[in-house]
């Protein structure tokens, strides 16, 4: 089976970057390839509880979805989601304040993945 | 390909936008039995490379295709 690690940056202060890492490594479980998100930098604030059943994923007219709606469908498809502690720091998260179904991994578990994948892909 | 084969299941993805299509399909095709048939439409302008994008990593054939305004047919086997 083909490998996708995807790295997403982005976080609550760029709605219009949240959800494209997302869909794309939803795509890519729908083409059964095994996929991970790997959260970092700003990312891990995607993840807080609460918070992306208020993020409006927008569109140019100002409507849009949800970001829930993106990532529900995404570990509906089975992608991974990961996150590291560090980038929980950054932000004063712990693992209690993230939705469930995140796997806490470290830098070198990271890298591993990167060289098992067929492609890292960075947002 | 020549005429349209028949269909065990249809899925209408008509006005569904990039990844729900593919998504879809992915799930349906799942609950088929091989050799089984979808029939699946879609009006996403993105449906023909990526049908045969899906197609080409799942090892799901398109038996056929057609494409009717801005509707595309693909009739895809479960292998």
């Amino acid at each position: 089976m083909s490998k996708l690690l995807y790295v997403h940056t982005g976080g609550v202060n760029n709605p219009e970057r949240s959800a494209t890492p997302i869909y794309l490594a939803t795509t890519a479980a729908a083409m059964d390839v095994e996929v991970g998100i790997y959260f970092t930098v700003n990312g891990p604030t995607l993840l807080r509880r609460g918070t992306a059943e208020t993020l409006i994923v927008p569109k140019f007219d100002g409507t849009g979805a949800p970001l829930r709606r993106f990532i529900d469908q995404a570990i509906d498809l089975g992608v991974k989601f990961y996150v590291c502690q560090p980038s929980l720091d950054l932000h004063g998260l712990n693992r209690e304040d993230l939705i469930e179904g995140v796997e806490m991994i470290g830098g070198a578990a990271f890298n591993d993945m990167a060289l098992e994948a067929d492609q890292v892909i960075c947002f | 390909m020549t005429d349209a084969p028949a269909a065990d299941r249809t899925l209408d993805a008509r006005g569904l936008l990039c990844p729900m299509p593919i998504v879809k399909l992915s799930k349906l095709v799942k609950e088929l039995e091989p050799q089984q048939v979808v029939l699946l439409e879609a009006t996403d302008p993105g449906a023909v490379p990526d049908v045969r994008a899906w197609s080409k990593n799942t090892g799901n054939p398109v038996l056929h295709q057609e494409t009717d305004g801005n509707v595309m047919r693909f009739w895809i086997q479960k292998a």
